[in-house]
């Protein structure tokens, strides 16, 4: 059932007109119908990002004048493993989530492919012409020609550094070239501190990420289409480089699993090369950006590269088709996206918002923001997205063994990579 | 009440009839029928269709379809497979000795002294701390620069080994730490089978001049028997799908290298989306853990029999 | 006994310390602050103040008051029913000399055997369908059957040690099956009762996967589900957070095992006639 809509602005305004819209729209069907200030409907969503879970309470405080909140549900399996099989077999039964948490890329398109995710065009026709989205962002959410999804959040992955240890190393301020940065790390590295933060679970493919990015976009931006191969000398030559700097002692010791923002904060370590989540958890422990830690954008390596390479990873919230609410689920993504709910969420997770309206009280990141929409950096996914799942899930193993075992030559490892690459491109014709 | 009390306990040589009539036949039937319709209905029912899955090609997309024996092919030659296999069988041999030997001992240990409920009770204090701080805790003491690496460089070990990161070593202290965790359980249940046997026969052993190792070993172990088979059958099961502490602490890694069948299985399906051969994995464990508890508790059941 | 039993009293005493030690390092680690958490200095207690707050924060962004009445139900209902149906199962089999009883003892131990992991999906679907997904039934219920298949299998064990002549003795007596089960075999096997009671509600309070999968309101959500929203890669606490929290949620258990000491004292003293 489609209704029409009013504009985004009307519904943010206030909540008697939500009422009314609510009964104008709800034809027959309770199930569509608007919740009141008093008695908001509640929108079960589904979401892996337990941390996050202050912030959505605060979330609710404010959406529930429009009469709508988040019943949020959090799925087995702690680290995300087993959210997707819950979701996908939860569109079996009765309970299927109104909302959703899930990845673009590949993952997103299965989903669509199955009519499984209720389409968003036209949320994203007003937001664009609202400017409540930044350019490009469009793309990560576009599936056969339509919009899927709205993005709960963006993150930047950028270089924290701990200012404390910069200074006390005599560094003035943040490097601006690789060169610089290396620099910085022989420094550090001589006091005695490990100059960058590395974990062989979770974020192994980072770095892998940021040096052939940095090095040649084209090829990176080739490993998620097939175009470039994993054995390919450019990716080889990068892998030797990751490799060699592990045998030359850049990165923290594998068997550290302390949290990394008790590290950086702590100075155990230099830099730390992170999504601007890391921002929320530095926060929670009392560190404060631009005084105890800052950010700089990851400079590019290659002699041709002409920008610096800025990965951007978005998480998308996303409506069941055929859910229980689905009407509001729908209108609350488009709430999601105005100015209210993003300045709540940038002000309790101290992060940026992708919506350019909102400004962060971290004048560092909201810096990097500003200049990404300005244009000065190319604008890249995040390897996890950006691969085929299986390449992904077979890069996991092979990069966390090169984290934890440092071996002498990457090849081995990266054939392995490719033979699962080689095969799923195969298969998809 | 008391009178009866006295009479309660024998030792576990109970003489079988040979053509025992069954006058209760239907009230047995009605008191086990609970217990067998609950398990049927929660767990066997599941089991089926995951069974069905083995048999399938399936992503959680759409309805599954049928590969016959594909998907036992597949994880055969998958070596990832063979080690979590191997591994599985270190958990097996690790545990039956770690936790349920060590769980005999402090049983043993500890029967009648006084107090002896204080003396058992810090190895069951583990056993209650919550699975999440058991977890940190562990990873605090075996990560490198840990608590445990720090009373090495205090006896002057500058670099000592990479406890979680290098295989097999890693499976070794997760199956210390499990331990930790286990002893007190098995103590307990030891503990519950010291209890059940009678004082008489071990007195009339210890006037013969039976003491120490000779008594335990002649008198105690082999009356201990119901208990050990449910103790060891629960280690020989619980050791097969080991899950739970690998997850906290390696999630099987670094790579794949201390997965075991149950951690194989879990990645495999929710992970990879691979329903079939996470089916096929789960298949295999409850074959394996069926056959080897069957043929062990068999064993003990007939030995207790023919005594 | 006179040496021989301080030999061992010492041996078990010092034995019980090394196994505090982890312990030991639990506590101390949990009082620490993010400026005196380091973890190469995990043996140095950094005074006691900092557990407070780290308790709190663990008690608040843990959500953790919602959940502990809830569960407390679970823990206790749950292994007291699978306690009594598996004393069932076990008097059954062995006083009552049910047909086949190797064969239905094999049928509820098997269903241990099950990879848990593996029944999530498909007890959600069923559990939607029964309409039962979500409620404080349907987790009593995942419970109970969770905990059966120990309680059958010890208890069956435990009454084979029991004397066949009181049996026949209380029959002879004119005593019905039922009442020979409720007043002589159950009062009997307290020991036991009351060791798979300890062992299986702490397992039902530590349950994580199972409330996850069952329920989705704060109002059914076992406690482990809270605290798991403590952990994890996005935004996750810090360590020592996480180990008040894994105090806080620890307490009850520890307690269970204390207060029931005197009852499987009584259990031990009628053992030993």
């Amino acid at each position: 059932m489609r209704r029409s809509r009013t504009s985004l602005l009307a519904l943010a305004t206030t909540a008697s007109l939500a009422l009314t819209l609510g009964a104008c729209s709800s034809g027959g069907s309770d199930d569509s119908a608007a919740g009141t200030a008093a008695d908001p409907v509640d929108l079960t969503f589904y979401m892996d990002k337990a941390g996050w879970m202050d912030s959505f309470d605060a979330e609710n405080k404010v959406s529930t004048k429009e009469g709508m909140q988040l019943d949020v549900v959090q799925t087995p399996g702690s680290t995300a493993d087993a959210f997707d099989s819950f979701v996908k077999q939860s569109f079996r039964t009765d309970e299927r989530p109104d909302l959703f948490t899930w990845s673009t890329g590949p993952k997103l398109q299965a989903l669509v492919d199955q009519g499984m995710v209720a389409e968003t065009t036209d949320i994203w026709a007003r937001a664009e012409k609202e400017g409540l989205v930044p350019d490009g962002l469009i793309d990560n959410y576009t599936y056969n020609g339509k919009q899927y999804c709205v993005p709960l959040n963006v993150a930047y992955w950028v270089m924290y550094y701990n200012k404390h240890v910069f200074e006390d190393a005599g560094i003035k301020g943040a490097p601006t070239s690789w060169d610089d940065m290396m620099a910085d790390a022989d420094t550090v590295k001589d006091k005695g501190v490990v100059p960058f933060h590395q974990m062989n679970v979770f974020f192994e493919f980072v770095w892998f990420q940021a040096l052939l990015a940095s090095t040649d976009p084209d090829a990176y931006a080739g490993l998620g289409t097939g175009e470039t191969k994993f054995t390919d000398p450019v990716v080889v030559d990068v892998a030797q480089q990751w490799l060699d700097m592990m045998h030359d002692g850049y990165f923290l010791d594998p068997g550290i699993n302390t949290d990394p923002q008790t590290l950086l904060a702590n100075g155990d370590e230099a830099m730390s090369y992170f999504g601007s989540f890391l921002t929320g958890q530095l926060n929670q422990i009392g560190a404060k950006s631009g005084t105890d830690y800052g950010v700089f954008p990851f400079p590019k390596i290659g002699p041709s590269v002409d920008k610096d390479q800025m990965i951007l990873e978005t998480g998308p919230l996303c409506v069941g088709e055929g859910a229980e609410h689905e009407d509001q689920a729908l209108r609350y993504s488009e709430w999601w996206l105005g100015d209210d709910a993003q300045q709540t969420w940038a002000d309790t997770r101290g992060d940026v918002s992708f919506n350019p309206h909102v400004k962060s009280g971290d004048a560092e990141m909201q810096a990097l923001a500003d200049r990404t929409a300005k244009g000065d950096f190319q604008v890249q996914q995040r390897y996890q997205e950006m691969v085929p799942w299986p390449v992904y899930t077979k890069s996991r193993e092979v990069f966390g063994e090169f984290v934890t075992d440092a071996p002498d030559d990457p090849m081995d490892g990266l054939k392995q990579i490719q033979a699962e690459a080689d095969k799923y491109w195969a298969e998809q014709g | 009440m008391t009178s009866t009390l006295e009479r309660t306990v024998a030792p576990p040589a109970v003489r079988r009839r040979p053509a025992a009539r069954r006058p209760y036949r239907w009230t047995a039937r009605a008191f086990v029928f609970p217990a067998v319709a609950l398990c049927v209905l929660l767990l066997y029912v599941p089991f089926v269709w995951t069974t069905f899955l083995s048999f399938t090609q399936y992503d959680g997309f759409g309805s599954p379809e049928l590969v016959g024996l594909d998907k036992y092919a597949e994880m055969f030659a998958d070596p990832a497979f063979v080690n979590s296999l191997l591994n599985t069988l270190f958990w097996v041999l690790g545990t039956l000795v770690l936790p349920v030997g060590g769980g005999l001992l402090v049983a043993v240990l500890v029967y009648g002294l006084s107090g002896s409920f204080w003396y058992r009770l810090p190895f069951l204090v583990p056993y209650a701390i919550s699975g999440v701080a058991v977890g940190v805790i562990w990873t605090l003491v075996l990560q490198t620069h840990g608590a445990l690496d720090q009373v090495f460089n205090l006896f002057g070990v500058d670099d000592p080994p990479r406890w979680l990161l290098d295989s097999p070593l890693n499976t070794l202290t997760m199956i210390v730490a499990a331990a930790w965790q286990g002893v007190g359980v098995n103590a307990l249940l030891f503990t519950v089978g010291l209890q059940s046997i009678p004082k008489e026969p071990l007195e009339a052993a210890r006037l013969d001049g039976a003491a120490g190792w000779k008594l335990f070993r002649t008198m105690t172990w082999p009356m201990l028997t119901p208990l050990t088979t449910v103790v060891v059958g629960l280690a020989i099961v619980g050791s097969l799908k080991q899950f739970d502490i690998i997850y906290a602490m390696t999630q099987g890694g670094p790579g794949r290298s201390s997965e075991t069948l149950a951690l194989t299985m879990y990645k495999e399906t929710f992970i990879n989306s691979d329903y079939g051969l996470g089916g096929a994995i789960a298949v295999f464990i409850t074959v394996i853990t069926v056959i080897a508890s069957v043929i062990y508790i068999r064993r003990q059941l007939g030995a207790a029999k023919e005594m | 006994m006179g040496r021989a039993g301080t030999v061992r009293k010492s041996f078990a005493a010092l034995l019980g310390v090394v196994w505090l030690v982890p312990v030991y390092l639990i506590v101390v680690n949990a009082a620490k602050d993010r400026a005196t958490y380091n973890q190469t200095s995990a043996w140095i207690p950094a005074g006691i103040s900092g557990l407070w707050e780290n308790l709190g924060i663990a008690w608040t962004s843990g959500h953790l008051a919602q959940s502990v009445s809830a569960t407390a139900v679970y823990a206790i209902v749950a292994p007291a029913l699978a306690v009594v149906i598996g004393a069932m199962a076990g008097y059954g089999i062995v006083a009552l000399r049910l047909k086949h009883g190797f064969f239905w003892l094999i049928v509820i131990f098997a269903s241990t055997v099950f990879p848990l992991q593996m029944l999530l999906m498909p007890l959600f679907i069923g559990y939607v369908d029964l309409n039962i997904y979500d409620t404080k039934f349907g987790l009593i219920l995942v419970y109970t059957v969770m905990a059966l298949a120990f309680s059958a299998f010890v208890m069956r064990n435990f009454f084979t040690g029991v004397a066949r002549e009181m049996f026949e003795a209380a029959v002879v007596d004119g005593a019905s099956a039922m009442r020979i089960f409720w007043r002589i075999y159950l009062p009997l096997a307290t020991p036991a009762l009351t060791a798979i009671f300890i062992l299986q509600a702490t397992g039902v309070w530590n349950d994580l996967l199972l409330g996850l999968t069952l329920s989705r309101s704060q109002e059914v959500r076992p406690l482990m589900a809270s605290v798991a929203s403590l952990q994890g890669v996005y935004g996750g606490t810090t360590m020592p957070v996480l180990l008040a929290a894994g105090l806080i949620v620890s307490v009850p258990t520890i307690l269970l095992f204390l207060l029931t000491q005197r009852a499987f004292g009584r259990g031990l003293a009628l053992g030993q006639f």
